[in-house]
């Protein structure tokens, strides 16, 4: 699948989608329900905007506390920013 | 056709020449073939007098048996060309040549043929030690007697295309390859003689080799002499990493004791040996990034860790067991390689300040791990070298020290004794906790390298294994699965990121899975269905405020998906009027 070139940071990120691994949470969480075929690709795409929010959350938390280093207490407070 | 040059006996053509007057051709079949036999007589003699060593007359005369083709008269001629520098002594030699009883059975084409082959091109490209007398003007006057000789002698001169060669010669296409690729054979094997001998006896030499190359398959003898121009793949095998670091171990460690004894207190003594070079491979595949390894390892191991390990460290202890191991560390870094040191140094302060926030980690989990007893120990001290791999990927010799050096909180006692001076305090103390940074995310996949070592120690690359020996079914493919998004996370961030917000950005994760499986529940259940549909997908990033009037799923989906999963998702209209995926 396709890998993403290299970025500024000098790394490869993968963009694939861990399918299985997508598939076996939502199995172990509900069992009693079922994933469509596309549907783990959706729930990847929501997993991949929610990470980017969060990122950017804490990446401004961070550089609002002028840390050079994202904290945790950074990711903590862009996480109940976002879930409230 | 009078002689041109009378001086020049030197010239095949002149030799050829006179062949042909004076010799009747051999094999009465075509004219041209008796040309050709003449010519081949010639060359054949010109090849001898060259070669003057009855070997190679043995070896010519072999050559012209083997070749049987009519094709290769061109090449041969060609060869004559080249030759032509050569000095050609007596025409006495023809004759003794041509009273020769095996001649007469290959065709003069063959012969001829034969006689390009074989001959070598030292010809024009080996000056010195047969004779250098070839001047342009013969081969210019080769040229002259172009006319007069014909099509044998239209190509003694210079390398003419085939297509100039007597059309007789060259009737069938086939020829012409073969000619243009004896004329690359030749050029070959000029090449070869002036790569190899330049000198006196490179002349027979070069011959000997030419011929011995003609007579066998072209290219495997190439191979022989050159391998640069075989053309057989070349054997790959696959580098040995771990002989190879094994084998720079033991010439690079100064003091041999003191790994040995590093390795004493273990109950596996392999491990010292197997971890050292173990962990010296996985230096290629780590890349530069080490907060973002260093994040995965960690994230990865401080799960199997924080199992592992009693979590109620007093502080004291870990200072204190963080100190022998950096001492250790220390000694071992300044005993293995001061230079490898420097090099560590620099890249170290980059994340100094990260490194001392971590030494607290790293010490609690170096104390947790000590406690924990041999597996720890073992794990630290993969971990160890791991991290130093990691670290510093050039100061192998250190890593292997530290490694074992390291994970010997147990035996501190011998180990610190055998570590003389930690000379400089300052950077390579941060060397040292910067190594033992990556101690909790390294004793993971040390674990799993040591599990795998001791089965194997002299495999140099095992593939990956599961990271820990604990609770496997649930939370290593969990983590190893969170861990792609954590990932993307830290690279979202663009900005450096600790360990404990990584974890924190896990457990988010956790949270957020559950949330998404119950919510999309609630909308399956809510359609009256049983199966989550990408309908609820949909409702559900509405109201996650992903999705509004203006964006669409679609246009998330062609931003943020790569084009495979786009076609899968995305409805598209093909040829023969269906869509895909239907709908």
């Amino acid at each position: 699948m396709a890998l993403s070139t290299i970025v500024s940071q000098r790394k490869q990120i993968k963009r694939k989608a861990p399918r299985g691994f997508l598939k076996r949470v939502f199995k172990r969480k509900k069992p009693q329900l079922r994933l469509e075929k596309s549907g783990d690709l959706l729930v990847h795409l929501n997993c991949l905007l929610f990470v980017h929010r969060l990122a950017e959350e804490s990446r401004t938390n961070a550089c609002a506390s002028k840390c050079r280093v994202i904290n945790k207490e950074h990711v903590l407070a862009a996480a109940k920013k976002s879930r409230g | 056709m009078a002689d041109h040059n009378p001086d020049s006996d030197s010239t095949p053509r002149t030799l050829l020449r006179r062949v042909l007057d004076t010799a009747d051709p051999r094999t009465p079949r075509r004219p041209r073939s008796a040309r050709a036999g003449s010519c081949a007589l010639g060359t054949l003699m010109w090849l001898w007098n060259l070669r003057g060593t009855g070997l190679e007359r043995l070896r010519a005369r072999r050559a012209l048996l083997e070749t049987a083709s009519p094709r290769k008269l061109s090449g041969q001629t060609r060869t004559i060309a080249r030759g032509r520098s050569h000095g050609a002594r007596s025409v006495g030699r023809s004759a003794h040549i041509q009273a020769s009883g095996h001649l007469e059975e290959q065709t003069p084409r063959t012969l001829l043929k034969n006689i390009l082959l074989t001959a070598p091109e030292s010809s024009i490209l080996m000056p010195e030690s047969v004779v250098k007398p070839v001047p342009a003007p013969q081969a210019v006057q080769p040229s002259r007697q172009e006319s007069s000789c014909g099509s044998l002698e239209l190509q003694l001169p210079e390398l003419e295309p085939p297509t100039t060669l007597a059309p007789g010669l060259l009737a069938p296409g086939r020829r012409k390859q073969r000619l243009r690729l004896s004329v690359f054979q030749q050029g070959v094997d000029q090449g070869l003689s002036l790569s190899q001998e330049p000198q006196g006896n490179a002349d027979a030499s070069s011959l000997t080799r030419s011929l011995n190359l003609t007579f066998a398959t072209p290219l495997q003898p190439q191979s022989v002499q050159r391998p640069g121009l075989a053309r057989r793949p070349p054997a790959r095998r696959a580098v040995d990493v771990g002989a190879f670091l094994r084998d720079l171990r033991d010439t690079s460690l100064a003091p041999p004791n003191i790994v040995l004894e590093d390795t004493q207190p273990f109950s596996q003594p392999m491990v010292g040996s197997p971890n050292v070079y173990h962990s010296l491979p996985c230096t290629p595949h780590t890349g530069a990034e080490d907060a973002e390894q260093a994040a995965g390892r960690k994230t990865q191991s401080s799960g199997p860790g924080l199992q592992k390990n009693s979590p109620g460290k007093p502080a004291q202890f870990l200072a204190g067991e963080a100190e022998e191991v950096n001492a250790f560390a220390l000694g071992f870094l300044s005993t293995s390689s001061g230079v490898s040191g420097e090099d560590e140094v620099e890249p170290l302060h980059d994340g100094v300040e990260e490194a001392e926030k971590k030494m607290e980690e790293e010490g609690v989990s170096v104390s947790e791990m000590e406690a924990t007893g041999a597996q720890g120990p073992s794990r630290v001290e993969e971990a160890e070298g791991h991290t130093e791999v990691t670290e510093a990927e050039g100061s192998q010799g250190t890593a292997e020290a530290d490694g074992p050096g390291a994970s010997s909180g147990d035996e501190d006692a011998s180990g610190r004794a055998a570590s003389p001076e930690s000379a400089s305090s300052t950077p390579e103390s941060l060397q040292a906790r910067r190594h033992h940074q990556f101690l909790e995310p390294a004793p993971a996949p040390g674990a799993a390298v040591l599990s795998s070592e001791p089965a194997e120690p002299l495999l140099v690359r095992h593939p990956p294994r599961p990271r820990t020996t604990g609770p496997r079914p649930r939370q290593d493919p969990h983590k190893a699965g969170l861990s792609h998004y954590v990932k993307l996370f830290s690279f979202y961030a663009k900005m450096p990121m600790e360990r404990k917000a990584l974890e924190m950005v896990e457990k988010c994760l956790d949270k957020y899975f559950q949330h998404l499986c119950d919510d999309l529940e609630v909308f399956a259940a809510h359609a009256g269905r049983k199966t989550v549909k990408p309908e609820d997908l949909e409702l559900l990033m509405r109201r996650q405020g992903l999705v509004t009037d203006q964006v669409s799923l679609h246009v998330l989906v062609e931003r943020h998906l790569p084009l495979e999963y786009r076609q899968l998702l995305i409805p598209c209209a093909y040829s023969g009027n269906s869509v895909f995926p239907a709908q």
